[in-house]
């Protein structure tokens, strides 16, 4: 066989293995941001598929959209979730599959014990973020505190509390740690025994067509070189008024969502402005020709000067566990 | 150009691009904050916290992609290690795992600096994409080609800054917000620590360290492709004219870029809807307009 040959059996037995490692690992792992990164990995193994078929226009758009797509999903998936990083699912290893257990191997902080500690200890002291972001957030503080650099840290703290916070909020403001429905904080689901035979019976009976239809038709014509160019022919000639109207339907849909979050239409709960999006000004340059603003760029004082006072209380609570 | 020759020219040119960029960050003027924060190669960091699957792999991917850009970039004629039929189109996708990188890192590490780096990261990149894309589009519509070295023949005659000023200011200005770069340096700024680069340490800080520099050298060396003829030149031969640009035009970007306050989030995301993509669209309605009336090649 030649060089070319095994190159290609390699390129698509690893696409192959991650595509469906991937997608076994975004439904057994316990870690939402990870769940997101996993399926991510599966479609770029599938991407590495099309490429091999000499689809590369294909597999290079289906990377493209889930880099940005995906993370921008994974990003508002953090905002709802409670324990996106699955720190705390992670420490709970009798409800998992074996499969799970291995995906989310490297979740659990080093320091656990200590960090189990801190979580039990800070969820009794204090109420205001007891729900610091499930797992993560609360390990992340406690890792702030043990490398304390001198810098600041408050605003990713903050940022990655707010949005459980608002979810808890939603939720009727039951933020402990221990009472909290398990099924609303996990892949755990009382359906996912039946939804694994389901997968694995549609993969045999895939598997199976494929053995026993061999006459599949094979053609020898080359792949073509030019495939972008001909799907760029397509698209705006055979298939223009579909592609425009997709297009149209878009636009639609980003003016329509653009009004619905237009700030002033549904009065917010007061935190959430404090919360999302502060940014203390940066820093002023030395060389700057240009004016110094003449307005600080958030008109609510709240949170535009001295980002140390109001967050350094907000965390009082938290960084002393009693 | 074979596949082992290949990949130690692509290696080359991303190591000697990011070497000269780091000195060009340094030497030009007081030093860059954000992504040109120094970093501590010889010592790591501990993170009992981390997510010991993503926090490694964020450095890795990071590197990878930007790998993965060089090997588009033609230094000559048939110095490229790969002339891609899609080139361009591969090179900003390729682009896109610098972003996942930071986003793996940022979340893996778990400080706050980090995550909120993670975040800062996907917003910039939100609002980047969309003008980036409009700036090469104008030059791919006269190239006739999505191909690197098509689009730099096609600039024989006249070079397509001359043509499309308003496609090469708007690649300047999302070139730098790609490139995380002075007036953009928002997901490394100094108010979070430096986000994932206060994380890294040892051979993840090695990786970014090129990762980050050579981020800001292929932004530049497609600059010089898509708008200032790349390799072509009186004189000298090819690898020079195409680094002697892309220099220039790194140095132009980020003297440019220290004349403007640094922006945050919002006002990027701000700036991207209600000034690039406006702009970005009459440049492709300019472009469209001069092509119709048979100016530039044919």
């Amino acid at each position: 066989m030649s060089v070319a040959g095994i190159v290609e059996i390699i390129a698509f037995a690893s696409s192959a293995f991650i595509a469906v490692a991937g997608a076994l690992g975004m439904a057994t792992t316990m870690s939402m941001f990870r769940s997101a990164i996993f399926l991510m990995a599966s479609f770029m193994g599938v991407a590495g598929l099309f490429i091999l078929l000499s689809a590369d226009l294909l597999g290079l758009l289906q990377i493209l959209m889930y880099i940005g797509g995906m993370l921008v999903m994974a990003l508002f998936m953090v905002l709802f979730m409670p324990d996106p990083g699955g720190a705390m699912m992670a420490a709970m290893p009798e409800m998992m599959t074996p499969i799970g257990r291995f995906f989310s191997l490297g979740l659990l902080p080093e320091n656990s014990h200590a960090a189990a500690a801190e979580m039990s200890g800070a969820h009794a002291e204090h109420d205001t973020h007891a729900d610091h972001g499930g797992g993560h957030g609360t390990h992340a503080r406690h890792q702030d505190a043990e490398h304390q650099r001198g810098r600041e840290r408050k605003e990713g703290d903050d940022a990655h509390g707010g949005g459980d916070h608002h979810a808890h909020g939603a939720q009727g403001g039951s933020h402990g740690m221990g009472h909290m429905d398990m099924s609303d904080m996990s892949m755990v689901t009382p359906v996912r025994a039946w939804a694994a035979w389901l997968a694995v019976a549609t993969g045999c009976v895939i598997v199976g067509l494929l053995v026993l239809r061999p006459s599949w038709p094979v053609s020898s014509a080359l792949p073509d070189p030019r495939s972008a160019d001909q799907v760029g022919s397509l698209l705006m000639d055979k298939y223009m008024v579909g592609f425009e109207a997709a297009g149209f339907l878009i636009l639609i849909g980003i003016v329509g969502a653009v009004l619905a979050a237009h700030s002033g239409q549904h009065p917010d709960h007061r935190d959430r402005e404090a919360r999302v999006a502060v940014n203390a000004p940066p820093p002023p340059i030395e060389a700057d020709f240009l004016e110094p603003l003449s307005q600080p760029l958030r008109d609510d004082d709240k949170c535009s000067p001295a980002p140390d006072g109001g967050h350094a209380n907000h965390h009082a609570g938290g960084e002393g566990p009693t | 150009m074979g596949i082992g020759e290949g990949t130690g020219f692509v290696l080359l040119a991303l190591l000697g691009g990011a070497l000269l960029t780091h000195g060009l960050e340094r030497w030009v003027g007081p030093p860059e904050r954000g992504p040109a924060l120094p970093v501590s190669l010889s010592c790591g960091t501990v993170l009992p916290n981390a997510d010991r699957w993503l926090f490694p792999a964020g450095p890795i991917v990071g590197f990878m992609g930007v790998l993965l850009g060089t090997v588009v970039l033609p230094f000559g004629p048939d110095l490229v290690a790969r002339d891609l039929g899609i080139g361009v189109f591969y090179f900003i996708v390729v682009i896109d795992f610098v972003v996942l990188g930071v986003a793996l890192t940022g979340w893996g590490a778990n400080t706050p600096g980090a995550v909120e780096s993670c975040y800062r990261i996907v917003a910039q990149l939100v609002a980047y994409v969309v003008p980036l894309g409009l700036a090469y589009v104008g030059a791919i519509m006269m190239a006739h080609s999505l191909s690197t070295t098509r689009i730099v023949e096609a600039q024989s005659g006249l070079w397509f800054i001359v043509l499309q000023p308003i496609g090469f200011a708007l690649y300047v200005v999302s070139g730098l917000m790609q490139s995380y770069r002075h007036p953009f340096l928002e997901p490394f700024a100094d108010g979070i620590g430096g986000g994932i680069l206060s994380v890294v340490g040892g051979w993840s800080a090695l990786l970014w360290r090129i990762a980050l520099a050579g981020v800001l050298f292929l932004v530049a060396a497609m600059g010089a492709v898509l708008f200032l003829g790349g390799w072509s030149g009186p004189w000298l031969p090819p690898p020079v004219w195409m680094a002697v640009k892309t220099y220039a035009l790194m140095a132009l970007m980020l003297w440019l870029g220290r004349l403007a306050r640094p922006l945050s989030t919002a006002e990027m995301l701000a700036l991207s809807w209600r000034v690039l993509i406006p702009v970005g669209l009459a440049n492709v309605l300019v472009v469209g307009i001069l092509i119709l009336l048979h100016v530039g090649p044919g």
